[in-house]
Protein backbone atom coordinates (compact mmCIF):
# COMPACT_ATOMS: atom_id res chain seq x y z
CA UNK A 1 0.00 0.00 0.00
CA UNK A 2 1.50 3.33 -0.79
CA UNK A 3 -0.82 5.52 1.41
CA UNK A 4 -1.82 4.05 4.58
CA UNK A 5 -4.89 6.25 6.38
CA UNK A 6 -5.52 5.26 9.86
CA UNK A 7 -8.86 5.98 12.26
CA UNK A 8 -7.59 9.91 11.39
CA UNK A 9 -10.23 12.99 12.73
CA UNK A 10 -10.15 16.32 11.86
CA UNK A 11 -12.37 19.10 13.84
CA UNK A 12 -12.41 22.46 12.57
CA UNK A 13 -14.20 23.93 15.87
CA UNK A 14 -17.34 22.06 16.05
CA UNK A 15 -17.22 20.59 12.68
CA UNK A 16 -15.98 16.89 12.22
CA UNK A 17 -14.74 17.31 9.27
CA UNK A 18 -13.08 13.47 8.95
CA UNK A 19 -14.71 11.19 11.58
CA UNK A 20 -12.25 8.22 11.92
CA UNK A 21 -11.52 7.52 8.75
CA UNK A 22 -9.33 4.77 7.57
CA UNK A 23 -8.19 4.00 4.10
CA UNK A 24 -5.34 2.44 1.82
CA UNK A 25 -4.35 3.97 -1.19
CA UNK A 26 -3.16 0.85 -3.51
CA UNK A 27 0.81 2.11 -5.14
CA UNK A 28 1.16 2.87 -9.04
CA UNK A 29 -3.05 3.44 -8.95
CA UNK A 30 -5.62 6.27 -10.01
CA UNK A 31 -7.83 6.51 -6.95
CA UNK A 32 -10.57 9.16 -6.63
CA UNK A 33 -12.01 10.92 -3.29
CA UNK A 34 -15.31 11.22 -4.47
CA UNK A 35 -18.36 13.08 -2.44
CA UNK A 36 -20.05 16.35 -1.68
CA UNK A 37 -18.56 19.90 -1.14
CA UNK A 38 -18.28 19.86 2.75
CA UNK A 39 -18.12 16.16 3.11
CA UNK A 40 -13.87 15.97 4.09
CA UNK A 41 -12.51 14.79 1.16
CA UNK A 42 -10.32 17.95 0.78
CA UNK A 43 -9.09 17.57 4.32
CA UNK A 44 -8.31 14.25 3.84
CA UNK A 45 -6.06 14.73 0.65
CA UNK A 46 -4.47 18.26 2.86
CA UNK A 47 -3.76 15.92 5.69
CA UNK A 48 -1.79 13.53 3.50
CA UNK A 49 0.13 16.05 2.01
CA UNK A 50 0.98 17.75 5.26
CA UNK A 51 -0.87 21.05 4.56
CA UNK A 52 -3.01 19.92 7.71
CA UNK A 53 -2.83 18.18 10.57
CA UNK A 54 -4.74 15.52 11.78
CA UNK A 55 -5.95 15.95 15.32
CA UNK A 56 -5.89 12.14 15.76
CA UNK A 57 -4.77 9.07 13.52
CA UNK A 58 -1.46 8.60 11.22
CA UNK A 59 -1.09 8.31 8.04
CA UNK A 60 2.25 6.27 6.64
CA UNK A 61 3.64 7.17 2.76
CA UNK A 62 5.33 4.48 0.98
CA UNK A 63 5.75 2.44 4.78
CA UNK A 64 7.29 5.87 6.74
CA UNK A 65 5.22 7.13 8.96
CA UNK A 66 4.33 10.29 7.68
CA UNK A 67 1.69 11.86 10.55
CA UNK A 68 4.44 14.03 11.98
CA UNK A 69 6.43 14.86 9.07
CA UNK A 70 6.25 18.36 7.44
CA UNK A 71 4.90 18.98 3.80
CA UNK A 72 8.63 19.42 2.67
CA UNK A 73 9.38 16.34 3.47
CA UNK A 74 7.20 14.00 1.97
CA UNK A 75 7.67 13.91 -0.95
CA UNK A 76 4.04 14.60 -2.16
CA UNK A 77 3.59 16.23 -5.61
CA UNK A 78 0.45 18.57 -4.99
CA UNK A 79 -1.83 20.09 -7.67
CA UNK A 80 -4.47 23.00 -6.51
CA UNK A 81 -7.88 23.59 -7.55
CA UNK A 82 -6.70 27.51 -8.23
CA UNK A 83 -3.32 26.09 -9.62
CA UNK A 84 -1.36 27.87 -6.86
CA UNK A 85 0.94 29.38 -9.90
CA UNK A 86 3.90 31.25 -8.82
CA UNK A 87 2.60 34.43 -10.43
CA UNK A 88 6.15 36.34 -10.61
CA UNK A 89 7.95 33.10 -12.37
CA UNK A 90 8.15 32.49 -16.09
CA UNK A 91 6.40 28.58 -16.38
CA UNK A 92 9.97 27.26 -16.86
CA UNK A 93 10.85 28.97 -13.61
CA UNK A 94 7.84 27.28 -12.07
CA UNK A 95 8.54 23.85 -13.07
CA UNK A 96 11.83 24.01 -11.88
CA UNK A 97 10.91 25.19 -8.34
CA UNK A 98 11.25 22.11 -6.64
CA UNK A 99 14.68 20.77 -7.89
CA UNK A 100 16.02 24.05 -7.31
CA UNK A 101 15.45 23.65 -3.81
CA UNK A 102 16.50 20.72 -3.91
CA UNK A 103 20.10 22.29 -5.81
CA UNK A 104 19.63 19.93 -8.51
CA UNK A 105 22.73 20.81 -11.26
CA UNK A 106 21.51 23.39 -13.05
CA UNK A 107 21.84 21.61 -16.90
CA UNK A 108 19.76 18.62 -15.11
CA UNK A 109 16.85 20.78 -14.01
CA UNK A 110 16.90 22.46 -17.59
CA UNK A 111 16.86 18.91 -19.14
CA UNK A 112 13.84 18.26 -16.71
CA UNK A 113 12.12 21.18 -16.96
CA UNK A 114 12.18 20.52 -20.88
CA UNK A 115 11.13 16.69 -20.80
CA UNK A 116 8.47 17.99 -18.25
CA UNK A 117 7.49 20.76 -21.07
CA UNK A 118 7.14 18.86 -23.64
CA UNK A 119 5.16 16.19 -21.64
CA UNK A 120 2.64 18.67 -20.91
CA UNK A 121 2.48 20.61 -24.32
CA UNK A 122 4.18 23.35 -22.70
CA UNK A 123 7.14 23.53 -24.52
CA UNK A 124 6.98 27.00 -26.46
CA UNK A 125 5.06 28.82 -23.26
CA UNK A 126 8.45 28.02 -21.25
CA UNK A 127 9.25 31.66 -21.24
CA UNK A 128 5.50 33.14 -20.27
CA UNK A 129 4.13 34.31 -17.20
CA UNK A 130 1.78 32.13 -15.69
CA UNK A 131 -1.33 34.83 -16.06
CA UNK A 132 -0.47 34.82 -20.12
CA UNK A 133 -1.96 30.90 -19.38
CA UNK A 134 -5.19 29.69 -19.73
CA UNK A 135 -7.00 27.88 -16.98
CA UNK A 136 -6.64 24.58 -18.35
CA UNK A 137 -2.67 25.49 -19.63
CA UNK A 138 -2.19 27.22 -16.00
CA UNK A 139 -3.34 23.79 -14.70
CA UNK A 140 -1.03 21.30 -17.10
CA UNK A 141 1.90 23.50 -15.79
CA UNK A 142 1.13 23.31 -11.78
CA UNK A 143 0.74 19.16 -12.83
CA UNK A 144 4.18 19.39 -14.31
CA UNK A 145 6.02 21.35 -11.43
CA UNK A 146 4.58 18.81 -9.24
CA UNK A 147 5.78 15.92 -11.46
CA UNK A 148 9.60 17.73 -11.63
CA UNK A 149 10.56 16.41 -7.96
CA UNK A 150 9.60 12.80 -9.24
CA UNK A 151 7.13 12.63 -6.20
CA UNK A 152 6.16 9.49 -4.59
CA UNK A 153 2.59 10.71 -4.68
CA UNK A 154 0.70 13.14 -6.63
CA UNK A 155 -2.25 14.47 -4.83
CA UNK A 156 -5.06 16.57 -6.98
CA UNK A 157 -7.20 18.99 -5.07
CA UNK A 158 -10.38 19.21 -7.47
CA UNK A 159 -7.65 19.89 -10.40
CA UNK A 160 -10.54 20.59 -13.06
CA UNK A 161 -12.99 22.44 -10.73
CA UNK A 162 -11.86 25.52 -12.43
CA UNK A 163 -12.33 24.94 -15.67
CA UNK A 164 -15.16 25.54 -18.07
CA UNK A 165 -16.95 21.74 -18.57
CA UNK A 166 -14.77 21.35 -22.26
CA UNK A 167 -11.64 21.66 -20.69
CA UNK A 168 -12.53 19.70 -18.08
CA UNK A 169 -13.47 16.86 -20.31
CA UNK A 170 -10.18 17.21 -22.10
CA UNK A 171 -7.78 17.65 -19.01
CA UNK A 172 -9.52 14.07 -17.20
CA UNK A 173 -8.63 11.80 -20.23
CA UNK A 174 -5.51 13.47 -20.83
CA UNK A 175 -4.70 12.60 -17.05
CA UNK A 176 -6.02 9.38 -17.53
CA UNK A 177 -3.37 9.13 -20.28
CA UNK A 178 -0.75 10.82 -18.61
CA UNK A 179 -1.27 7.98 -16.11
CA UNK A 180 -0.81 5.39 -18.10
CA UNK A 181 2.31 6.16 -19.23
CA UNK A 182 3.91 7.17 -15.60
CA UNK A 183 2.05 5.15 -13.01
CA UNK A 184 2.84 7.22 -10.30
CA UNK A 185 -0.03 6.89 -7.45
CA UNK A 186 -2.44 9.22 -7.83
CA UNK A 187 -5.11 10.68 -5.73
CA UNK A 188 -7.32 13.27 -6.42
CA UNK A 189 -10.60 15.23 -4.97
CA UNK A 190 -13.85 15.68 -6.72
CA UNK A 191 -17.33 15.96 -6.45
CA UNK A 192 -18.27 14.83 -9.97
CA UNK A 193 -19.13 11.14 -10.20
CA UNK A 194 -18.78 10.99 -13.70
CA UNK A 195 -15.14 12.34 -13.25
CA UNK A 196 -14.09 9.84 -10.92
CA UNK A 197 -16.44 7.23 -12.81
CA UNK A 198 -14.28 8.15 -16.15
CA UNK A 199 -10.89 8.56 -14.83
CA UNK A 200 -10.11 6.78 -11.77
CA UNK A 201 -9.22 3.04 -11.03
CA UNK A 202 -11.03 3.03 -7.58
CA UNK A 203 -12.95 5.44 -5.97
CA UNK A 204 -13.02 6.21 -1.89
CA UNK A 205 -17.16 7.44 -1.21
CA UNK A 206 -16.56 10.15 1.42
CA UNK A 207 -19.89 11.91 3.05
CA UNK A 208 -20.40 14.09 6.63
CA UNK A 209 -16.62 12.95 7.36
CA UNK A 210 -16.73 8.98 6.74
CA UNK A 211 -15.75 6.92 4.33
CA UNK A 212 -18.90 4.95 2.43
CA UNK A 213 -17.56 2.50 0.30
CA UNK A 214 -14.53 1.65 -1.25
CA UNK A 215 -14.58 -0.17 -4.44
CA UNK A 216 -13.88 0.10 -8.75
CA UNK A 217 -16.41 2.39 -10.56
CA UNK A 218 -18.34 -0.96 -11.67
CA UNK A 219 -18.29 -2.19 -8.18
CA UNK A 220 -19.51 1.03 -6.97
CA UNK A 221 -22.09 1.56 -9.55
CA UNK A 222 -23.55 -1.80 -9.49
CA UNK A 223 -23.53 -2.70 -5.81
CA UNK A 224 -23.52 0.60 -4.11
CA UNK A 225 -23.40 -0.10 -0.23
CA UNK A 226 -25.81 2.75 0.67
CA UNK A 227 -28.76 5.26 -0.54
CA UNK A 228 -26.46 8.07 -0.21
CA UNK A 229 -23.59 6.09 -2.51
CA UNK A 230 -26.47 4.76 -5.29
CA UNK A 231 -27.85 8.40 -5.67
CA UNK A 232 -24.49 10.35 -5.44
CA UNK A 233 -23.10 8.04 -8.56
CA UNK A 234 -26.08 8.64 -10.69
CA UNK A 235 -29.65 9.33 -11.45
CA UNK A 236 -32.33 7.61 -9.17
CA UNK A 237 -35.82 6.92 -8.55
CA UNK A 238 -38.05 4.66 -6.20
CA UNK A 239 -39.98 2.08 -7.16
CA UNK A 240 -42.21 -0.34 -4.45
CA UNK A 241 -40.16 1.26 -1.78
CA UNK A 242 -36.70 0.78 -3.18
CA UNK A 243 -34.25 3.26 -4.83
CA UNK A 244 -33.58 2.27 -8.45
CA UNK A 245 -31.94 3.37 -11.93
CA UNK A 246 -34.27 4.85 -13.72
CA UNK A 247 -32.40 3.13 -16.63
CA UNK A 248 -33.16 -0.03 -14.80
CA UNK A 249 -36.82 0.55 -15.29
CA UNK A 250 -38.96 -0.58 -17.55
CA UNK A 251 -42.70 -0.94 -19.34
CA UNK A 252 -44.00 -4.16 -19.06
CA UNK A 253 -47.11 -6.43 -19.80
CA UNK A 254 -50.47 -5.68 -17.62
CA UNK A 255 -50.27 -8.12 -15.04
CA UNK A 256 -46.41 -7.91 -14.90
CA UNK A 257 -45.59 -4.81 -12.95
CA UNK A 258 -46.70 -1.71 -10.90
CA UNK A 259 -49.38 0.40 -12.92
CA UNK A 260 -49.31 3.94 -13.26
CA UNK A 261 -49.87 6.51 -15.55
CA UNK A 262 -47.46 8.76 -17.33
CA UNK A 263 -46.95 12.05 -16.33
CA UNK A 264 -45.03 13.53 -18.54
CA UNK A 265 -42.78 12.69 -21.20
CA UNK A 266 -39.01 14.98 -21.78
CA UNK A 267 -36.99 14.41 -24.76
CA UNK A 268 -33.43 14.84 -24.11
CA UNK A 269 -31.26 13.97 -26.99
CA UNK A 270 -31.36 10.49 -27.73
CA UNK A 271 -33.06 9.57 -24.24
CA UNK A 272 -36.50 9.73 -23.36
CA UNK A 273 -37.40 10.50 -19.74
CA UNK A 274 -40.68 8.99 -18.44
CA UNK A 275 -42.35 9.84 -15.29
CA UNK A 276 -44.95 7.62 -14.21
CA UNK A 277 -47.20 8.18 -11.30
CA UNK A 278 -47.93 5.36 -9.53
CA UNK A 279 -50.31 4.02 -6.01
CA UNK A 280 -46.71 4.53 -4.48
CA UNK A 281 -45.41 7.92 -5.92
CA UNK A 282 -43.83 8.65 -8.49
CA UNK A 283 -41.23 6.60 -10.75
CA UNK A 284 -39.37 7.60 -13.58
CA UNK A 285 -37.74 5.39 -16.32
CA UNK A 286 -35.41 6.19 -19.58
CA UNK A 287 -35.90 4.76 -22.97
CA UNK A 288 -33.94 4.72 -25.75
CA UNK A 289 -35.26 7.29 -28.64
CA UNK A 290 -35.52 4.50 -30.89
CA UNK A 291 -37.41 2.15 -28.02
CA UNK A 292 -39.78 5.13 -27.41
CA UNK A 293 -40.65 5.45 -30.91
CA UNK A 294 -40.95 1.62 -31.31
CA UNK A 295 -43.83 1.25 -28.68
CA UNK A 296 -45.81 4.35 -28.83
CA UNK A 297 -46.29 6.16 -25.49
CA UNK A 298 -48.21 9.25 -24.91
CA UNK A 299 -48.99 11.33 -21.49
CA UNK A 300 -51.87 9.89 -19.39
CA UNK A 301 -51.54 6.22 -20.87
CA UNK A 302 -52.03 3.56 -18.49
CA UNK A 303 -48.72 1.41 -18.26
CA UNK A 304 -47.11 -0.99 -15.86
CA UNK A 305 -43.68 -0.59 -15.12
CA UNK A 306 -40.84 -3.11 -13.34
CA UNK A 307 -37.40 -3.60 -12.90
CA UNK A 308 -35.51 -5.58 -15.36
CA UNK A 309 -33.32 -8.81 -14.44
CA UNK A 310 -30.30 -7.83 -12.30
CA UNK A 311 -31.30 -4.12 -11.57
CA UNK A 312 -29.53 -2.71 -8.75
CA UNK A 313 -31.56 -1.60 -6.35
CA UNK A 314 -31.13 -0.72 -2.75
CA UNK A 315 -33.95 0.19 0.41
CA UNK A 316 -35.50 3.75 0.04
CA UNK A 317 -33.89 5.99 2.29
CA UNK A 318 -37.86 6.87 3.63
CA UNK A 319 -38.53 3.08 3.43
CA UNK A 320 -35.22 2.41 5.96
CA UNK A 321 -36.84 4.49 8.21
CA UNK A 322 -40.26 3.36 8.64
CA UNK A 323 -38.10 -0.21 8.93
CA UNK A 324 -36.30 1.34 12.12
CA UNK A 325 -39.24 2.09 13.69
CA UNK A 326 -40.20 0.64 16.20
CA UNK A 327 -42.83 -2.30 15.55
CA UNK A 328 -46.09 -1.65 17.46
CA UNK B 1 -24.39 69.00 -16.47
CA UNK B 2 -21.36 70.86 -17.92
CA UNK B 3 -21.83 73.50 -15.55
CA UNK B 4 -21.95 71.53 -12.55
CA UNK B 5 -19.18 69.77 -13.05
CA UNK B 6 -17.15 73.03 -13.78
CA UNK B 7 -18.48 73.90 -10.60
CA UNK B 8 -17.51 71.08 -8.85
CA UNK B 9 -14.30 70.61 -10.33
CA UNK B 10 -13.06 74.70 -8.99
CA UNK B 11 -14.49 73.79 -5.74
CA UNK B 12 -11.69 70.94 -5.60
CA UNK B 13 -8.83 72.30 -7.22
CA UNK B 14 -9.59 75.80 -5.13
CA UNK B 15 -9.65 73.86 -1.75
CA UNK B 16 -6.43 72.07 -2.81
CA UNK B 17 -4.65 75.30 -4.07
CA UNK B 18 -5.47 77.19 -0.72
CA UNK B 19 -4.51 74.22 1.78
CA UNK B 20 -1.50 72.74 -0.31
CA UNK B 21 -0.34 74.40 -3.25
CA UNK B 22 -0.47 78.30 -2.78
CA UNK B 23 1.50 77.92 0.55
CA UNK B 24 3.86 75.60 -0.66
CA UNK B 25 4.55 77.80 -3.81
CA UNK B 26 5.64 80.43 -1.19
CA UNK B 27 7.77 78.34 1.23
CA UNK B 28 9.84 78.16 -2.81
CA UNK B 29 9.37 81.66 -3.82
CA UNK B 30 11.15 82.55 -0.32
CA UNK B 31 13.67 80.24 -0.88
CA UNK B 32 14.39 81.45 -4.31
CA UNK B 33 14.11 84.93 -3.73
CA UNK B 34 17.33 85.79 -4.24
CA UNK B 35 18.72 82.85 -6.39
CA UNK B 36 20.82 80.41 -5.41
CA UNK B 37 22.38 82.32 -2.20
CA UNK B 38 20.08 81.56 0.63
CA UNK B 39 20.47 77.76 -0.51
CA UNK B 40 23.98 77.86 -0.62
CA UNK B 41 24.50 79.69 2.38
CA UNK B 42 22.07 77.54 4.29
CA UNK B 43 23.68 74.15 2.71
CA UNK B 44 27.24 75.76 3.99
CA UNK B 45 25.83 76.04 7.88
CA UNK B 46 27.69 73.55 9.45
CA UNK B 47 23.94 73.15 12.04
CA UNK B 48 22.39 72.70 9.03
CA UNK B 49 24.39 69.91 7.46
CA UNK B 50 24.59 67.79 10.72
CA UNK B 51 20.32 68.74 11.04
CA UNK B 52 19.57 67.33 8.07
CA UNK B 53 22.32 64.05 8.29
CA UNK B 54 20.91 63.11 11.30
CA UNK B 55 17.41 63.46 10.06
CA UNK B 56 18.61 60.68 6.67
CA UNK B 57 19.92 58.60 9.48
CA UNK B 58 17.41 58.62 11.82
CA UNK B 59 14.94 58.06 8.81
CA UNK B 60 16.44 55.47 7.58
CA UNK B 61 16.87 53.70 10.71
CA UNK B 62 13.25 53.94 11.09
CA UNK B 63 12.72 52.58 7.77
CA UNK B 64 15.19 49.17 8.41
CA UNK B 65 13.55 48.82 12.07
CA UNK B 66 9.97 48.79 10.57
CA UNK B 67 10.34 46.91 7.25
CA UNK B 68 11.63 44.33 9.33
CA UNK B 69 9.30 44.03 11.83
CA UNK B 70 6.38 45.31 9.79
CA UNK B 71 6.84 42.42 7.66
CA UNK B 72 7.11 40.19 10.53
CA UNK B 73 4.16 41.51 12.28
CA UNK B 74 2.08 41.29 9.07
CA UNK B 75 2.91 37.80 8.25
CA UNK B 76 1.79 37.02 12.42
CA UNK B 77 -1.30 38.78 11.87
CA UNK B 78 -2.31 37.67 8.77
CA UNK B 79 -0.96 33.86 9.01
CA UNK B 80 -1.72 32.85 12.21
CA UNK B 81 -3.93 32.85 14.87
CA UNK B 82 -3.68 33.15 18.62
CA UNK B 83 -5.56 35.17 21.18
CA UNK B 84 -5.27 38.37 21.38
CA UNK B 85 -4.78 38.74 17.42
CA UNK B 86 -7.37 41.86 17.44
CA UNK B 87 -6.52 43.48 20.59
CA UNK B 88 -3.03 43.55 18.72
CA UNK B 89 -4.28 44.59 15.23
CA UNK B 90 -6.18 47.53 17.09
CA UNK B 91 -3.03 48.31 19.14
CA UNK B 92 -1.20 48.63 16.05
CA UNK B 93 -3.25 52.00 15.15
CA UNK B 94 -2.36 53.89 18.38
CA UNK B 95 0.58 55.35 16.61
CA UNK B 96 -1.39 56.66 14.38
CA UNK B 97 -3.86 57.97 16.45
CA UNK B 98 -2.00 59.37 19.41
CA UNK B 99 -0.37 62.76 19.34
CA UNK B 100 3.51 62.31 18.80
CA UNK B 101 3.99 64.79 21.76
CA UNK B 102 2.02 61.44 23.68
CA UNK B 103 4.60 59.19 22.14
CA UNK B 104 8.01 61.48 23.04
CA UNK B 105 6.58 61.81 26.66
CA UNK B 106 6.01 58.25 26.79
CA UNK B 107 9.45 57.57 25.34
CA UNK B 108 11.44 59.64 27.98
CA UNK B 109 9.35 58.20 30.91
CA UNK B 110 9.81 54.49 29.89
CA UNK B 111 13.93 54.79 28.69
CA UNK B 112 14.64 58.67 30.53
CA UNK B 113 17.03 59.08 33.63
CA UNK B 114 14.02 58.26 36.01
CA UNK B 115 12.27 55.63 33.60
CA UNK B 116 12.38 51.91 34.14
CA UNK B 117 14.82 51.09 31.91
CA UNK B 118 17.03 54.63 31.87
CA UNK B 119 18.86 54.11 34.82
CA UNK B 120 20.08 50.41 34.01
CA UNK B 121 21.15 51.20 30.15
CA UNK B 122 23.06 54.39 31.34
CA UNK B 123 25.11 52.34 33.38
CA UNK B 124 25.85 50.02 30.49
CA UNK B 125 26.91 53.12 28.82
CA UNK B 126 24.11 53.44 26.60
CA UNK B 127 22.10 56.45 26.31
CA UNK B 128 18.84 56.58 24.82
CA UNK B 129 16.96 60.08 25.70
CA UNK B 130 18.53 62.95 24.34
CA UNK B 131 20.49 60.61 22.02
CA UNK B 132 20.60 58.98 18.49
CA UNK B 133 18.60 55.60 20.06
CA UNK B 134 15.86 57.82 21.31
CA UNK B 135 15.22 59.46 18.35
CA UNK B 136 15.26 56.75 15.87
CA UNK B 137 13.05 54.80 18.48
CA UNK B 138 10.93 58.33 18.64
CA UNK B 139 10.70 58.23 15.05
CA UNK B 140 9.81 54.46 14.25
CA UNK B 141 6.97 54.46 17.43
CA UNK B 142 5.09 57.14 14.84
CA UNK B 143 5.53 55.30 11.55
CA UNK B 144 5.45 51.86 12.90
CA UNK B 145 1.62 50.96 11.48
CA UNK B 146 2.63 52.58 7.61
CA UNK B 147 4.74 48.84 6.30
CA UNK B 148 2.29 46.53 8.16
CA UNK B 149 -1.06 48.45 6.77
CA UNK B 150 0.09 48.19 2.99
CA UNK B 151 1.23 45.09 3.94
CA UNK B 152 -1.48 43.26 5.33
CA UNK B 153 -4.32 43.62 2.88
CA UNK B 154 -1.82 41.70 0.27
CA UNK B 155 -0.80 39.05 2.25
CA UNK B 156 -4.42 38.45 2.80
CA UNK B 157 -5.24 38.76 -0.64
CA UNK B 158 -2.85 36.37 -2.10
CA UNK B 159 -3.61 33.59 0.24
CA UNK B 160 -1.90 30.76 0.80
CA UNK B 161 -1.92 28.45 -1.92
CA UNK B 162 1.73 29.47 -3.76
CA UNK B 163 3.39 29.01 -0.37
CA UNK B 164 1.69 25.42 0.22
CA UNK B 165 2.52 24.70 -3.31
CA UNK B 166 6.14 26.04 -2.52
CA UNK B 167 5.95 23.49 0.76
CA UNK B 168 5.13 20.67 -0.85
CA UNK B 169 7.45 21.18 -3.40
CA UNK B 170 9.98 21.26 -0.16
CA UNK B 171 10.84 24.62 1.03
CA UNK B 172 10.85 25.47 4.02
CA UNK B 173 9.70 28.36 5.75
CA UNK B 174 12.99 30.72 5.06
CA UNK B 175 13.38 29.92 1.33
CA UNK B 176 9.44 30.03 0.63
CA UNK B 177 9.35 33.61 2.27
CA UNK B 178 11.77 34.93 0.04
CA UNK B 179 11.01 33.22 -3.31
CA UNK B 180 7.53 32.90 -2.76
CA UNK B 181 5.90 35.75 0.00
CA UNK B 182 8.37 38.49 -0.37
CA UNK B 183 8.43 38.76 -4.22
CA UNK B 184 4.15 38.19 -3.64
CA UNK B 185 4.19 41.32 -1.17
CA UNK B 186 7.24 43.26 -3.11
CA UNK B 187 5.01 46.48 -4.07
CA UNK B 188 3.26 46.79 -0.58
CA UNK B 189 6.78 46.79 1.23
CA UNK B 190 8.15 49.40 -1.16
CA UNK B 191 4.74 51.58 -0.96
CA UNK B 192 5.22 50.98 2.72
CA UNK B 193 9.07 51.50 2.86
CA UNK B 194 8.45 55.35 1.28
CA UNK B 195 5.56 56.24 3.40
CA UNK B 196 7.48 55.40 6.25
CA UNK B 197 10.20 57.30 4.77
CA UNK B 198 8.36 60.60 3.96
CA UNK B 199 6.51 60.52 7.51
CA UNK B 200 9.98 59.73 9.23
CA UNK B 201 11.63 62.67 7.74
CA UNK B 202 8.81 65.25 8.50
CA UNK B 203 8.46 64.22 12.43
CA UNK B 204 8.54 66.59 15.14
CA UNK B 205 6.32 66.25 18.07
CA UNK B 206 7.72 63.30 19.23
CA UNK B 207 11.55 63.97 18.42
CA UNK B 208 11.34 67.44 19.89
CA UNK B 209 10.76 66.38 23.52
CA UNK B 210 13.62 63.08 22.97
CA UNK B 211 16.12 64.74 21.25
CA UNK B 212 17.11 67.75 23.55
CA UNK B 213 17.26 69.90 20.51
CA UNK B 214 21.01 70.43 20.98
CA UNK B 215 22.12 71.79 17.84
CA UNK B 216 24.38 70.47 15.60
CA UNK B 217 24.17 66.87 17.66
CA UNK B 218 20.40 66.28 18.46
CA UNK B 219 18.97 68.48 15.97
CA UNK B 220 16.97 66.84 13.07
CA UNK B 221 16.09 68.98 10.11
CA UNK B 222 12.21 69.97 11.12
CA UNK B 223 13.38 71.09 14.65
CA UNK B 224 16.00 73.19 13.05
CA UNK B 225 13.34 75.01 10.95
CA UNK B 226 11.41 75.44 13.58
CA UNK B 227 14.61 77.09 16.16
CA UNK B 228 15.57 78.73 12.98
CA UNK B 229 12.05 80.37 12.15
CA UNK B 230 11.68 81.77 15.32
CA UNK B 231 15.37 82.72 15.90
CA UNK B 232 14.33 85.33 12.81
CA UNK B 233 16.87 83.30 9.79
CA UNK B 234 14.01 82.96 8.06
CA UNK B 235 16.20 82.25 4.96
CA UNK B 236 17.80 78.98 6.30
CA UNK B 237 14.23 77.64 7.85
CA UNK B 238 12.70 78.23 3.94
CA UNK B 239 15.65 76.70 2.80
CA UNK B 240 15.65 73.64 4.95
CA UNK B 241 11.66 73.58 4.89
CA UNK B 242 12.52 73.45 0.88
CA UNK B 243 14.26 70.83 1.10
CA UNK B 244 12.50 68.63 3.19
CA UNK B 245 9.51 69.29 1.07
CA UNK B 246 11.39 68.11 -2.16
CA UNK B 247 11.93 65.02 -0.50
CA UNK B 248 8.26 64.49 0.16
CA UNK B 249 7.54 65.48 -3.83
CA UNK B 250 10.04 63.04 -4.42
CA UNK B 251 8.55 60.25 -2.34
CA UNK B 252 5.39 61.01 -4.39
CA UNK B 253 6.85 60.90 -7.72
CA UNK B 254 8.47 57.60 -6.94
CA UNK B 255 5.22 56.30 -5.12
CA UNK B 256 3.18 57.21 -9.03
CA UNK B 257 5.94 55.77 -10.78
CA UNK B 258 5.71 52.53 -8.84
CA UNK B 259 1.91 52.50 -8.56
CA UNK B 260 0.89 51.21 -12.30
CA UNK B 261 3.55 48.36 -12.22
CA UNK B 262 1.46 46.88 -9.00
CA UNK B 263 -0.54 44.96 -11.51
CA UNK B 264 1.98 42.89 -13.95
Amino acid sequence: MSIEVRSVSKQFGDFHALDDVSVSLPTGQLTALLGPSGGGKSTLLRIIAGLEDADAGTVEIEGRDATRLPAQQRNVGFVFQHYAAFKHMSVAKNVAFGLEIRKVAKEEVRARVDELLRLVHLEQFADRRPSQLSGGQRQRMALARALAVRPSVLLLDEPFGALDAQVRKELREWLRHLHDEFPVTTVFVTHDQEEALEVADEIVVINAGRVEQVGSPDSLYDAPASAFVMSFLGPVTTLDGALVRPHDVELVAPGHGTGGRVARITRIGFEVRVEVRTAAGRTDLTLTRSAARARGIAVGEQVEVALVAGATSVPAPGAVARELLPAR
Amino acid sequence: MVSWRHARRLVVVGYLVLLVGWPMSLVVQATFADGLDTLARTLGDPAVRSALGLTVVVAASAVVVNTVFGVGMSLLLVRTEFRGKRVLSALLDLPLSVSPVVVGLAIVLAYGQDGWFGPALEDAGFRVVFALPGIVLATAFVSLPLVIREVVPVLTEIGTDEEQAARSLGAGAWPTFWRITLPAIKWAVVYGVVLTMARSLGEFGAVKIVSGNLEGATQTATLLVEQRYQDFDQGAAYATAFLLAAVSVACIVVISFLRPEEKP
